[in-house]
């Protein structure tokens, strides 16, 4: 559960300023455009809140899922498996998240 | 050892047993739409890394594509998409108000001194101040919604 509480007070304020971001600071239209967003990620700090914010909310969010399968069941086969998948969920979302993050700075843009 | 259909077998009602609202007060309630809207963000979080993955051309793209980028816009982007942000916004905004009043409380933060034990017994983890909270976290999220529904719609 500390790990659920750490992930929980940064995600608040992680995605506070994510909000902020898309709708105050600029306007949400300008947020959203592809110059706009391209412009941001040439900023490393960005990309760096971005990547904190993926790996807060994901693994927030997955071990609650795992919180809440623990609660179901409480076998030990049941409880492995649910850890094990918890696990390769967090890694998969989070690595296809690094991703994007990765190519929107250091890919050759297409057409 | 009770039998199917005893007093025992009927407490074991398992997940049917914990979507069962009959009885429910305000903190029960305040749980149960913790760990919905929690589901919810983190279906609508996965949904997100799809979109935003079009940035970069989708599952299979090598960086920035403008083309990939307006084609997944054009998709989110309409008075449906931004109904669903609302909502989302809505339910994040519950979310974590009603998270960081959990953490108070688990630190026992917002608990008065437990009383000798007098009919009728009312808890001291579901005193005043904890119920002014869940009404803030509601509150937070009809506030946070208004503000979303301006910016996506006005």
């Amino acid at each position: 559960m500390l790990v659920q509480y750490a992930t929980a007070v940064a995600a608040v304020i992680l995605v506070s300023v994510h909000l902020v971001m898309q709708g105050v600071l600029v306007p949400y239209a300008t947020a959203i455009s592809f110059g706009n967003i391209l412009s941001i990620y040439g900023s490393g700090l960005y990309a760096l809140f971005l990547e904190a914010l993926l790996v807060v909310v994901l693994v927030h969010g997955f071990n609650g899922v795992r919180i809440i399968l623990h609660e179901w069941k409480q076998t030990a086969s049941w409880g492995t498996w649910v850890d094990i998948g918890t696990v390769i969920a967090i890694v998969a979302s989070v690595g296809y998240g690094t991703r994007t993050v990765i190519l929107a700075i250091f890919g050759g843009i297409a057409t | 050892m009770g039998s199917k259909g005893s007093a025992q077998a009927k407490n074991k009602r398992g997940v049917w047993g914990w979507l069962n609202p009959y009885h429910y007060n305000l903190e029960r309630w305040a749980y149960v739409f913790q760990r919905v809207t929690g589901v919810a963000i983190l279906l609508y979080v996965l949904g997100h890394l799809g979109d935003t993955s079009f940035f970069v051309g989708g599952p299979i793209g090598t960086g920035p594509s403008e083309s990939s980028w307006a084609f997944i816009s054009g998709i989110v982007e309409n008075s449906f998409g931004h109904l669903i942000l609302v909502l989302v916004v809505l339910i994040v905004f519950f979310h974590g108000m009603n998270g960081i009043r959990l953490i108070l409380s688990e630190f026992g933060l917002i608990f008065r001194k437990p009383s000798a034990i007098e009919y009728p017994y009312r808890p001291k983890s579901m005193n005043q101040f904890q119920r002014y909270l869940v009404w803030i976290a509601i509150a937070a999220a009809i506030i946070g919604a208004a503000w979303a529904w301006m910016i996506l719609f006005g």
